[in-house]
């Protein structure tokens, strides 16, 4: 199988992505100052549009402070699921131009450019077709907020990037790159707050600079930290884009203890098994694209049918909604005895989801899953055999008690 | 369980939970349970009957759901085909 990486990145940024959601939802927003409010703390600022800084507006701010800077600010809630699908979008339509896709954060991704001179071209066409289909229809609040560095290794072009100015995409070929990162602040560098500030201190303002020290100096005063950025400094770290390979199908499936013919019934066992195919851990960082439902039927028929989903989604109503539909339109010949949901195609979602809700629940659930499994192989070990079972929901509407729940083998 | 469809399928067992077990029912002259095991019928919430699967092993049965002397509540129901009573958990 062809690995999916590249040497050569073209880095996309879009700052103050979801702020640029906003504006494309409501493009009055564009021309007034605006902030959007912490996913997690409503009372702070968590981005700010550049003509509410010019009148002092900063990220972190509390509301009132904002306020009193800037009477006429305009305060909105976020809406993390939306920037999300707005980013998922924005990946989708970049695999037009490249399979190796890298996203970083909401509003920046890694596009693995090796190989593709023969198919559009050199550096300068290759952005010009990024910044086209970035910038067209799917995200269609237009180029000029993107920014586009092309450069050997994810380091030097998002570097690149940063220093693009809008509309004029900055590529850096492998004999510039030297030169170029010598005159790049030290700000540049990925590496935390506390070792930025101690390099300032130290007198340290470029590259150039940190590339000067000997490489035991600056381990000894900043270690692992002090190292990495001595050798980015220096151009000795080329990490390649590497695209990830989707996840393979998850089922989730269970037996009827009596076939059902009842569509509402259906409907709602669709529904639980949507919600345990989406817990699972390999769907993380994932959204659906595409869904199966398949039936066993009494006398041996079967059933099945299959939906793509326009937008993909990660949310449950989203992905059962078209299914409903196919079940009312085209419901199953006879009762169901087993019934099966299969997640067939995957989205990328971005690393970035881990600060919100949705997936910070999908983290916790691996986090509990991975202790779960520990339980549960020491009690197989002491009992030999499982003695944990799930309760999960069969009818819980039914008027016959014992088929309202039942016990499943619990088997992480 | 969720299971990765490139292997073989590990088919979900259900196994039963809150299943009935046979208790002994007084009724008084109106077929109102007015003791179970020996243990006082305090009140009775609501009745019901269920006429299901007829066209297989059709199950007849008329349910109350009742609270026992000293507040233990549990649904009891006569199997109308077999006249045997059930007690299980609401």
């Amino acid at each position: 199988m062809r690995s999916l990486t590249s040497a050569h990145a073209a880095c996309l940024w879009v700052p103050l992505f979801p702020l640029r959601c906003e504006e494309r939802r409501h493009p009055a927003l564009a021309h007034i100052p605006t902030a959007l409010l912490f996913p997690t703390d409503t009372k702070r600022l968590w981005l700010v549009s550049a003509s509410a800084r010019r009148a002092g507006v900063r990220s972190g701010m509390t509301v009132s402070q904002a306020i009193g800077l800037c009477p006429a600010l305009t305060l909105r809630e976020p809406d993390p699921v939306h920037y999300d699908e707005a980013f998922t979008r924005l990946l989708l339509a970049l695999e037009a131009v490249s399979p190796v896709i890298e996203p970083a954060e909401l509003g920046r991704a890694f596009v693995g450019v090796d190989g593709l001179d023969r198919l559009h071209g050199g550096p300068e066409r290759q952005l010009d077709l990024i910044a086209r289909t970035a910038g067209g229809e799917v995200w269609s609040c237009g180029s000029r907020h993107l920014r586009l560095g092309w450069a050997r290794g994810k380091f030097l072009a998002w570097v690149a990037a940063t220093r693009a100015r809008p509309g004029a995409p900055l590529v850096i070929r492998d004999d510039e790159s030297t030169e170029f990162l010598r005159q790049q602040p030290v700000a540049v560098l990925p590496i935390d707050g506390d070792t930025h500030r101690r390099l300032r201190q130290l007198g340290f303002e470029t590259l150039a600079d940190v590339a000067r020290i000997p490489e035991p100096a600056i381990v000894s005063q900043f270690g692992q930290e002090g190292r990495r950025a001595w050798r980015l400094a220096r151009g000795l770290v080329s990490e390649p884009v590497t695209g990830r390979k989707r996840p393979e199908p998850i089922v989730a499936g269970f037996d009827f203890p009596t076939p059902v013919a009842d569509r509402a019934m259906l409907a709602h066992a669709i529904d639980k098994l949507l919600e345990r195919a989406l817990a699972h851990p390999r769907r993380t960082g994932w959204r659906v694209a595409g869904v199966r439902v398949r039936a066993d039927l009494e006398h041996g028929s079967s059933w099945m049918t299959a939906v793509t989903l326009k937008d993909p989604s990660a949310d449950p109503e989203h992905i059962a909604a078209p299914l409903r539909t196919r079940l009312d339109a085209a419901p199953p010949s006879g009762a169901v005895e087993h019934l099966e949901v299969e997640f067939v195609a995957f989205a990328p979602g971005t690393g970035e989801l881990q600060l919100f809700a949705r997936d910070a629940e999908s983290a916790a659930r691996a986090g509990r899953r991975h202790a779960l499994t520990a339980a549960a192989r020491e009690i197989r070990t002491r009992f030999r055999q499982s003695r944990l079972f799930h309760v999960v929901e069969v009818q819980p509407w039914s008027r016959i008690p014992e088929r309202r729940y039942a016990l499943i083998d619990f088997e992480p | 369980m969720v299971a990765h469809s490139r292997t073989p399928l590990r088919v979900d067992r259900l196994r039963a939970l809150n299943t009935p077990r046979p208790a002994q029912v007084t009724v008084d002259d109106r077929g109102n349970p007015v003791s179970v095991d020996d243990t006082g019928v305090e009140e009775v919430l609501e009745t019901w009957r269920i006429d299901d699967e007829w066209w297989r092993e059709p199950i007849v049965r008329r349910y109350a759901d009742v609270v026992l002397v000293g507040g233990r509540h549990v649904v009891l129901f006569e199997d109308l085909r077999t006249r045997t009573w059930f007690a299980q958990m609401p």
